[in-house]
């Protein structure tokens, strides 16, 4: 069901970003970022804590403003139309957090009303398996669970492109399979998925191709394997042989991979 | 303009019902008053408010009974009969308000002349509480000069003619509902606008608003919006209380006095806007909120008269925001006051409305 990059040259381009810039007080956060995201795929950006991801995704939200260079999402300039970009886009905020005393429906209505869209909240709701937790609040879900519903609120516009910054952090492994999971299931939908993380097999595992970012800047852009096939060819040998199976691996085992939420 | 009109109607929706399922908004802004309305409803209708007299009586004569007797009949005097040792302890406690001696010679005359015998009725008050002692003193004296006419019978050439007008009798409780409505109009106004506001801003909840193509003002009007709703009601629930079950006087419009209210609420939601937009966290918000709102809870004639405090302190009480809006809305309460009446004090209002509405203009910050 994936989508494979080498397949899809000839897919339209859906989101270009040039030479973004960003500064904070004299620092710069971002400094010349650009890249482009084809329809359907899943774009990972990496990079250590303050690389400048979230900023840059947040400049593609129009979230901030833009110091320089331009961003443009099926073709609309972000600076110059951020309206029209947020009623095309999902967006997952790195710690989403929503109104207190009011139940998922409710929230999910509110939500849509706001995209001046109707939705079906319990399909929604089932879709991120959240069901039957319809007439609860959000401070009474599992972090795992809120993940969920929180990419729930982001599809209620039934957006074209959906973004997620670090979704799985601070879950625990069974959550995070099953979020990636989900993320699947939404790029087999046809959705385009942008998506920051630092977690490297989760870029793997998720992403079609990945833009690894640090201090601000892009330091390299492609597939996951080809990355690797070019680390490789530089000469580098890693230090131990290679596990046939990770840690995680034992503990998914172990412990299964049904959700404990 | 139709999504915007959609999303407004929407937030306001949300934050309405928020609102009613925040226990503590509602215990704040509802219970809080209505529970200051019934102590000070039940306090004023019980026999507060009297002069305390202890009366030691050493003449036993027709006069002195009579004396007694009048003494009694004014409404504001509470009378005992007492030994004089034990007035004397009960005035050193503070127990009684004035304690009075009646002499033996009291009305009584010289079997030689026929003529009475002059005689001084002794009062003590205490020094450190004088108003009460004095003011009982000074009917005393009124009485003995009343059987002093009746004894030597001459008429006095300059006397006070007394006649009770039935009024709408002004209690207690008619000062002071106005007030506590006003206080509680104040406290929803800065505190739930403030805590809820800010809370969104520390979590993230506005964060997410502003990723949605909802303009982020729809937000603040529909937060507004709901407030004035729920102060209407609030308003509206405080004053029937006061009127159905404490016998409040309502003189004026009630139009009028739940207008006045609704600016109030108006009024403080600047306040409220002004702290939320500026502070970052529950933390600056809480204390900034007590620095306005307490001052105001004992300078501004809520439960008290401002006309006690010294002069120059009075002068500068009659700006405050709460003064305007308790003022007013117990000018039409207790004098039926009509809104043209009551025009310096909606001046005053709408002065304090705009100039924090710059202010929060000016610092106002979404994250």
């Amino acid at each position: 069901m994936r989508i494979h990059p080498e397949n899809c040259y000839t897919k339209v381009m859906l989101i270009e970003v040039k030479n973004l810039r960003k500064t904070y007080d004299k620092v710069e956060a971002v400094r010349g970022v650009g890249f482009e995201v084809k329809k359907g795929e899943v774009f990972g950006i990496l990079g250590p804590n303050g690389a400048g991801k979230t900023t840059t995704l947040e400049m593609m939200e129009g979230l901030k403003s833009i110091d320089h260079g331009s961003a443009k999402i099926n073709g609309v300039d972000v600076a110059r139309d951020p309206y029209k970009v947020k009623e095309m886009i999902g967006v997952q905020l790195q710690s989403s957090s929503f109104f207190e005393n009011l139940n998922l429906v409710e929230l999910l209505k509110l939500f849509a009303d706001l995209y001046n869209t109707s939705t079906q909240p319990l399909s929604l709701l089932e879709e991120v398996d959240l069901r039957e937790k319809a007439r609860s609040q959000v401070k009474q879900l599992s972090g795992g669970q809120k993940q969920r519903f929180s990419i729930a609120t982001a599809l209620v516009n039934d957006p074209v492109a959906l973004f997620l910054d670090e979704p799985t952090t601070g879950l625990d492994p069974q959550a995070r399979r099953n979020l990636w999971e989900l993320v699947r299931h939404i790029q087999s939908k046809g959705k385009t998925i942008i998506l920051t993380t630092h977690y490297m097999d989760e870029a793997e595992y998720l992403c079609d191709r990945v833009a690894i970012m640090d201090e601000g800047k892009i330091v390299a852009l492609d597939t996951p394997s080809r990355l690797i096939e070019a680390l490789l060819k530089r000469g580098f040998a890693p230090k131990k042989h290679v596990e046939l199976a990770t840690l995680e691996d034992v503990f998914i085992d172990l412990t299964g991979k049904e959700l404990r939420d | 303009m139709q999504r915007q009109w959609r999303s407004l109607r929407a937030l306001t929706r949300a934050s309405i019902k928020m609102y009613f399922r925040n226990r503590t908004a509602v215990f704040f802004t509802l219970f809080i008053p209505l529970f200051l309305i019934a102590v000070f409803g039940l306090l004023s209708n019980g026999s507060g408010g009297n002069i305390t007299i202890d009366v030691t009586n050493y003449s036993h004569n027709q006069a002195s009974q009579q004396f007694i007797q009048q003494l009694k009949s004014v409404k504001a005097f509470k009378v005992e009969q007492v030994s004089e040792s034990e007035a004397a302890d009960k005035l050193g406690r503070g127990k009684t308000d004035l304690q009075v001696i009646i002499s033996s010679n009291f009305g009584a005359t010289d079997p030689a002349t026929h003529r009475i015998i002059p005689s001084a009725v002794k009062t003590y008050y205490n020094a450190g509480q004088p108003q009460n002692g004095q003011t009982a003193s000074l009917v005393i004296s009124e009485l003995l000069d009343g059987f002093n006419v009746q004894l030597t019978h001459t008429s006095q050439p300059l006397t006070v003619q007394e006649a009770g007008i039935k009024t709408n009798n002004q209690n207690e409780i008619d000062f002071l509902l106005p007030g506590v409505i006003g206080f509680s109009v104040m406290q929803l106004g800065i505190f739930s606008v403030a805590f809820a506001f800010v809370s969104y801003k520390s979590t993230g909840a506005l964060r997410r608003l502003q990723v949605t193509p909802t303009h982020p003002l729809n937000f603040l009007i529909g937060q507004s919006i709901a407030r004035l709703i729920i102060g209407f009601l609030q308003v509206a629930i405080l004053l029937g209380v006061g009127i159905r079950f404490f016998h409040v006087h309502m003189l004026g419009n009630i139009g009028i006095f739940l207008g006045i209210e609704t600016f109030g609420v108006i009024m403080f939601l600047m306040f409220g806007f002004a702290v939320a937009g500026w502070a970052k966290d529950e933390n600056q918000a809480a204390p900034i909120s007590q620095l306005i709102t307490f001052p105001m809870i004992f300078l501004s004639g809520v439960f008290f008269p401002t006309t006690g405090l010294p002069a120059w302190l009075h002068r500068i009480v009659a700006y405050l925001p709460l003064t305007y809006l308790v003022d007013s809305a117990r000018r039409v309460a207790n004098e039926g006051a009509t809104l043209w009446q009551v025009r310096g004090d909606l001046l005053g209002m709408t002065v304090w409305t705009l100039v924090v509405l710059l202010i929060a203009v000016r610092v106002f910050k979404w994250e």
